[in-house]
């Protein structure tokens, strides 16, 4: 008895899940972008923006979510970071138009 | 005796004229005030610094101006006068000022659909540019940054799946109200405004368009703002400015859009931008908006979101404790930066002190 309510507990919990995943499946494929994309963004500005030390900026943007690989290339303005398996861009543009995520 | 008061009255007026600073170059700067007030001011704004754990309150630049002249600077933590610091939402009120100027060339009105200058908003055709600087657009917008990342309509349209194009981003959201009924904070709205700019100035003068209407006329001379793929300025959060160079802007809202001799932003603009909106319902954000400015006052008189500070304050306010504020009956200009990460920073606290130590008192 009480393992045939577990189950349709269980069930509808799943069902639910399942549920919620299909409502928000825009938003759950988006999420993992976040955490590289706001990296690269963030740092990209911290650095030739706002002309702080790239240790400063590291700190600057570290979040709770980790990232796996991070590249800044100096002559180019450009810094690329991975993290949740996603991997983003972003590049000085000019004085003016600052930094950019690329495409 | 007429002449007499004629005489008496022209005096005044060459007083007075002499009396106002403006900055050039540089700022004016004016006798700097000490003692009690001030260290209690300093005690608030810049606690020791906790660059390992991020908590507590973390200023990284705190400017004062009066009467136009600079009584008060300090820096802290990798902010000095020279850096450009990110303002985050102060840029909402920056383009507002922007449009100001466009406002005074009559390039449009307030009550103007929204989609004549946007037309991808041509499924909302009773939504007006005031509307949107009432951030009363009736879209489906949410507004959270990191502590709800999954469903945050901002996190989305600058990091992922809006960055491309984030005014055509915020148009593609549903309604929840019909337009002008209900303030929803979004910078989404914001950032409508920034693409409608695009077809209010001419898409030829539009890149330039910040630094030829603001930044050029005030004397800044290092403003980036940071724009998305399309080329539409990330109007709600990504404009960088020096200190000294947001109290220009400052000091051009309290003297009422008038910069030297010019009226750069006409007054009836900026009395759009101080009136409260009034549909505001207490406690729906930390200030009142009015036309893209925040106050100090609603169109209920009861509500009074810092009370430590004069009713006719008015300020820029962004993420992680970014200010600007205005307080015209002080004659003061505020710039407050920081990076604060933890939200225990409390504007009234900040401007019970600022106006302690700065009391309005006419220096000889």
């Amino acid at each position: 008895m009480t393992r045939k309510v577990l189950l349709a507990m269980m069930s509808l919990l799943l069902i639910g899940l399942f549920g919620w995943v299909w409502l928000e499946r825009v938003a759950l494929r988006a999420f993992p972008d976040i955490i590289s994309a706001y990296t690269a963004k963030q740092y990209c500005s911290c650095r030739y923006v706002m002309l702080q030390p790239a240790d400063y900026c590291r700190g600057y943007v570290k979040q709770s979510v980790p990232i796996s690989d991070f590249l800044e290339t100096v002559e180019a303005k450009r810094i690329t970071v991975n993290g949740l398996g996603r991997s983003h861009s972003a590049r000085w543009m000019g004085a003016r138009q600052g930094c950019r995520l690329e495409p | 005796m007429s002449k007499g008061w004629l005489l008496f009255t022209l005096l005044l007026l060459t007083l007075t004229a002499r009396a106002e600073d403006w900055p050039g170059e540089q700022w004016p700067t004016g006798q700097a005030p000490s003692g009690p007030s001030i260290e209690a001011l300093e005690q608030y704004a810049f606690a020791p610094r906790d660059d390992a754990t991020r908590q507590g309150i973390r200023t990284d630049a705190l400017l004062v101006i009066q009467d136009g002249r600079l009584v008060y600077e300090r820096y802290a933590g990798p902010t000095d006068a020279q850096i450009p610091h990110l303002t985050w939402s102060i840029s909402k009120s920056l383009l507002a000022t922007v449009f100001g100027v466009a406002y005074g060339e009559k390039r449009f009105a307030l009550d103007d659909p929204a989609a004549q200058y946007y037309p991808p908003l041509k499924r909302h055709p009773d939504m007006t540019l005031a509307d949107l600087f009432h951030w009363a657009s009736g879209l489906d917008w949410q507004e959270d940054y990191e502590y709800a990342p999954l469903n945050s309509s901002v996190v989305a349209m600058l990091y992922t799946r809006g960055r491309h194009d984030m005014a055509a981003f915020t148009a593609g959201h549903d309604s929840f109200s019909p337009p002008g009924q209900v303030f929803r904070y979004s910078s989404g709205d914001t950032n409508l405004l920034a693409a409608a700019l695009k077809n209010i100035v001419g898409p030829a003068q539009y890149a330039d368009y910040p630094w030829t209407a603001l930044f050029e006329p005030l004397g800044i001379r290092h403003a980036t703002w940071e724009t998305d793929a399309s080329g539409t300025f990330v109007g709600s959060s990504y404009a960088y400015l020096t200190a000294r160079d947001l109290a220009r802007v400052g000091l051009l809202m309290q003297r009422d859009g008038r910069w030297g001799d010019r009226q750069l932003i006409p007054k009836d603009w900026v009395a759009f931008n101080r009136e409260p909106f009034a549909r505001f319902q207490a406690g729906q954000d930390e200030a009142v908006p009015g036309g893209h400015w925040w106050l100090n006052r609603g169109a209920d008189p009861t509500i009074r979101p810092w009370p430590d500070a004069p009713p006719d304050t008015f300020a820029a306010l962004g993420h992680w404790g970014q200010a600007l504020y205005v307080i015209p009956s002080a004659r003061l200009v505020i710039v407050r930066y920081g990076d604060d990460r933890d939200g225990s920073y409390r504007h009234d606290e900040l401007l019970k002190r600022a106006m302690a130590a700065f009391p309005g008192t006419v220096q000889p």
